[in-house]
């Protein structure tokens, strides 16, 4: 069988196994364990479970079982939802009001944090419940969570852009500088739409009545004491990170430790608080982990069996203009996006794509913010979004998978936008470089 | 191809040594006439960097060309073979032992229990250590931060008055760039350079001192044992080719890149005085003795590696006595 | 909506964790999903050492060689022991288009199927991980060996990690067997809380 037959036959393969409704993480689990046995033989099968063990023993996942911990305290303890009457407060008439800041803390988390899992599942605990109970339109909110929380592999410090760089051997402060405009752009574009959908019918994020103003908080300074306890926590990650204290993995666990500081002054931490949030934690590390330890065995056979080489002679073979190949280059991230996860895209493309730019004469670091941009859109994509599965895993149980796709669609169409934005205007990026 | 192979190395794809180690893929295809065809993979294509030995001796992989350092968890003497903290100061010498003086050997019979033969030693060049302090001595070295992964770099510099910290490679560029740490034992100038590393950590020490990381290239032993004389001596000749080409277009690239660094008034390249690295050596020595102690090889090694030094006068008389003086004193304070 | 047979039993909690209701398929489950509840404190653990190291090194100027390998170690093993976890409560995430549009007597058959095919993987990643076990347990003369990680500290984690992987696998193993064994005799699969289509 050829690569490319192989590759055919995956794709089907996978396919074929979703309609089945088997588990997403044994799909690919299982088509790669089949492609291990079927290409290489049984004495190749310890490859499948060497990849589950570089998955699980990944020091950037250090701080995925951390920001769900402290999404789940905040939630269980009384302060997450004093913060968002708080910020419904401050909302005040502006229709869509809390959905926008969602996005702004969103942007603030992601300065903050390069991974998408903690911040999504934290919005999912945190805002998302919220902004339904204030009657906010399902999708809208589900939209806000999910492409907010991914924002974080897009404004530096960014783990995709840092493995980037350590891939395809740039400057790392290059690419952090180019990725601001970009990622403020996006944010703003989210901005945008929400406001835009809201003002033209206000059911879909309705503004503070009265009445709900007095359930609330009295005035401005109650809600304003209210946001102190949250604020300080930020500062205590934020600070351990800008204050040089921790590095980007340990200010996780910071933040949990602030939480639990906030909780105890509260009075509300209980063993069976503490106990509740932790088996939460857990519950959710094995729905998201595994779809992931999934897709990195998926990343491992393929590669063996040659697929990135596969990868570039399909690029190759094309004789067209440079722009031409690099749209193709954006289709490919585009559709590997659908199935593996950004590390599993980069380690099967990076090796084949930046050289080609390079060749093709284009600048690596206006290709690493592409990239990026690119990785944007997979986390939301179906039918392997991670996105949407760091939610599924926190979001309330009336919320199906099949809500959060529809709900990310428009939100992928505004980062295709910018991707091609960037396309057409490198120097959207590229000005401060 | 009679033989079509697949080799994972231990860097990305845009690092120059992966080019290099493609460019050796090549040349084995054609002075095989076609015969012996080498996939190249970057660093964690198939699995981790710390498990390709085993991925080659179960056959997953056919080969690795990778720094033994990853395997000093499974036996210290991969680590300190890998890398023998502070002990050359010329890539060159260090070649010339592994291919001369009795290296090459001692490392197969570490090596082939392990179902995995080592076709030839090829080495990075030293390595420069990036620092946002300035260290003009091995008493600047005393209570800075310095990230240290596994092999002997963290002990000899813990016993030169360092604190090391225990850091992944993907948290260096973060952490050296907010002060979590003060240094790294990080990888070549020109590389860090290129990433941007001496923006923030602009004391950087060129030309390096503490670590030469071996490239072993290596085989499966079966595919090895059963492979005719003549393919036999082109991987062996081709290895040999490859490993001087190595040091010479790595040292040319970190002349540039120190060149550029110049440039810039913010970069301050400091070059470690000659008493300073002997005094470092004399911490080092030391340390090699601890770790010749733990088995059969590591032992072996130790005693080929220190004669091997001494017959070519690279551990100086002077630097011996005054200098361990001076350092006990220093790991005493 | 799922329909349930006579035969289905509610959503089962064990004692003393009502808040927790977690629908589970058996006995064994029910045992998994308890132990698994424990070994949550690991990431407790974890947190409670990276702050012992960011304050050891900033306030103290002494950072620890053992705190990093740790965390990644107590990380690693609620990982792997969370995969159990999520298959005795019904929580790996799965795209239900096809599974929810279909009769209870064609649900059964998905059940059956897919029981099946989740055993075959389990089955076979045991015995990828039994070999990677073995190999991180054993020196290549076949004697007990643990693989450590190298670093100064050295401690064998990659040996126990690697275990900890076949143990979780193993677990695995069981249950899906059980769930095979449930669905053929006719038992519905107890769905997660997951009602939505898709
Ligand atoms: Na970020
Ligand atoms: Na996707």
């Amino acid at each position: 069988m050829s690569i490319a037959d192989g590759t055919l036959l995956m794709v089907g393969a996978i396919f074929a196994l979703l309609v089945t409704g088997l588990p997403l993480a044994f799909i690919t689990g299982l088509v790669a364990l089949v492609f291990t046995f079927g290409w290489f033989g049984p004495m190749a099968l310890p490859l499948v479970t060497t990849r589950v063990y570089g998955f699980v023993t990944e020091y950037a996942l250090v701080a995925v079982p951390m920001f769900v911990l402290m999404a789940s305290l905040l939630d269980r303890s009384g302060i997450a939802k004093d913060l968002f009457n708080a910020m419904r407060v401050f909302a005040g008439r502006l229709p869509g009001g809390v959905a926008i800041q969602t996005v702004v803390v969103a942007f603030f988390l992601a300065a903050l944090s390069g991974i998408i899992g903690g911040e999504i599942v934290l919005l999912g605990i945190l805002a998302l419940p919220q902004m339904l109970r204030l009657g906010y339109d399902k999708h809208l909110s589900i939209g806000v969570v999910c492409a907010g929380g991914s924002l974080g592999t897009m404004m530096p410090p960014s783990i995709v852009l840092i493995i980037y760089g350590l891939m395809a051997s740039q400057s790392i402060a290059d690419l952090f500088t180019a990725a601001i405009t970009p990622a403020i752009l996006l944010m703003g574009s989210y901005i945008a739409y929400v406001l835009v959908r809201c003002l033209r019918n206000p059911k879909l994020g309705p503004p503070l009545t009265e009445a709900d103003r007095a359930e609330t908080f009295a005035n401005k300074w109650q809600a304003l004491k209210a946001i102190i306890v949250p604020g300080l926590i930020a500062f205590m990650v934020l600070g351990s990170i800008y204050g040089g204290v921790a590095s980007v993995t340990e200010a996780a666990a910071m933040g949990v430790f602030g939480v639990l500081l906030a909780v105890l002054l509260r009075g509300e931490l209980t063993l069976k608080t503490l106990h509740g949030s932790l088996s939460q934690t857990l519950m959710t590390c094995g729905m998201i982990i595994w779809i992931g330890i999934g897709a990195a065995t998926l990343v491992g056979v393929y590669n063996l069996m040659g697929g990135n080489r596969f990868i570039s002679q399909v690029i190759l073979g094309l004789d067209v203009a440079p722009i031409v190949i690099m749209l193709v280059m954006m289709a490919i991230l585009m559709v590997l996006g659908m199935f593996l996860d950004w590390i599993g895209v980069a380690m099967l493309t990076l090796p084949i794509f930046v050289p080609i730019v390079e060749q093709l004469g284009y600048s690596p670091i206006w290709f690493g913010i592409l990239f990026a941009v690119n990785m944007q859109v997979s986390f939301l994509s179906p039918p392997f979004g991670p996105a949407a599965f760091y939610l599924k895993g926190v979001a309330p149980p009336s919320i199906s998978l099949k809500d959060i796709f529809v709900a990310l669609l428009p939100f992928i169409a505004i980062q295709i936008c910018m991707l091609a934005v960037l396309l057409i205007w490198p120097s959207v990026a590229m000005w401060p470089v | 191809a009679e033989y079509e192979w697949t080799f994972q190395t231990s860097e990305t794809a845009g690092e120059p040594q992966f080019e290099m180690k493609e460019q050796w893929a090549e040349n084995v295809e054609k002075m095989s006439d076609g015969r012996i065809s080498i996939e190249i993979l970057p660093v964690g294509a198939v699995v981790q960097a710390n498990q390709t030995l085993q991925a080659v001796k179960s056959g997953i992989l056919q080969g690795h060309l990778t720094d033994p350092s990853y395997f000093t968890g499974q036996n210290p003497a991969f680590g300190m073979i890998g890398n023998l903290v502070g002990a050359w100061s010329d890539p060159y010498n260090f070649l010339d032992y592994m291919n001369n003086g009795g290296g090459e050997e001692i490392y197969n019979k570490l090596a082939e229990p392990y179902g995995v033969h080592l076709i030839g030693a090829a080495a990075t060049g030293l390595e420069s250590l990036p620092s946002s302090k300035p260290i003009h001595s091995v008493e600047d070295m005393q209570g800075l931060k310095l990230r240290a992964p596994e092999g002997m770099v963290y002990n000899v510099f813990e016993k030169a008055g360092a604190t090391p910290v225990n850091l992944p490679g993907s948290e260096v560029y973060t952490s050296l760039e907010k002060g979590v740490i003060d240094a790294a034992d990080y990888t070549v100038f020109a590389t860090n350079q290129s990433q941007g590393l001496h923006e923030f950590a602009n004391y950087p020490l060129y030309p390096g001192f503490h670590s030469l990381p071996m490239v072993a290239v290596s085989i499966n032993n079966e595919i090895w044992n059963s492979l005719p004389g003549d393919l036999k001596a082109i991987l062996s000749t081709s290895v040999d080719a490859m490993a001087y080409k190595m040091v010479g277009q790595l040292k040319t690239r970190d002349l540039e890149a120190v060149r550029e660094a110049r440039k810039d008034p913010n970069i301050h390249v400091i070059d470690l005085p000659a008493e300073e690295r002997a005094k470092f050596r004399a911490i080092a020595k030391k340390e090699w003795k601890d770790w010749a102690d733990k088995n059969e090889i590591t032992q072996e090694f130790y005693n080929s590696v220190v004669s091997y030094l001494e017959n070519h006068n690279l551990l100086k008389a002077e630097d011996g006595g005054s200098a361990d003086q001076q350092a006990s004193t220093d790991s005493q304070s | 909506m799922s329909s349930q047979s006579s035969s289905s039993t509610p959503p089962e909690t064990p004692e003393g964790e009502q808040d927790q209701s977690v629908a589970v398929r058996s006995t064994f489950d029910r045992g998994v999903v308890w132990v698994a509840r424990r070994v949550a404190w690991l990431v407790f653990i974890a947190m409670a050492i990276s702050v012992y190291e960011v304050i050891m090194r900033y306030g103290f100027d002494s950072p620890t060689s053992w705190v990093h390998e740790t965390v990644v170690m107590l990380v690693a093993v609620t990982f792997s022991l969370s995969g159990p976890a999520a298959l005795a409560s019904n929580k790996h995430i799965r795209v239900r288009v096809l599974y929810d549009s279909v009769g209870p007597r064609f649900k059964l058959w998905l059940d059956r199927f897919n029981d099946l095919v989740t055993f075959l993987f389990c089955l076979g990643m045991s015995y990828a991980a039994f070999t990677m076990s073995w190999t991180a347990t054993h020196n290549p003369m076949g004697e007990w060996d643990l693989e450590r990680s190298g670093t100064s500290w050295n401690p064998p984690f990659p040996a126990y990690v690697k275990t900890i992987i076949m143990i979780a696998l193993i677990v695995m193993c069981i249950q899906s067997l059980i769930h095979l064994y449930q669905s053929v005799r006719g038992k519905p699969a107890q769905p997660s809380d997951d009602l939505g289509a898709a």
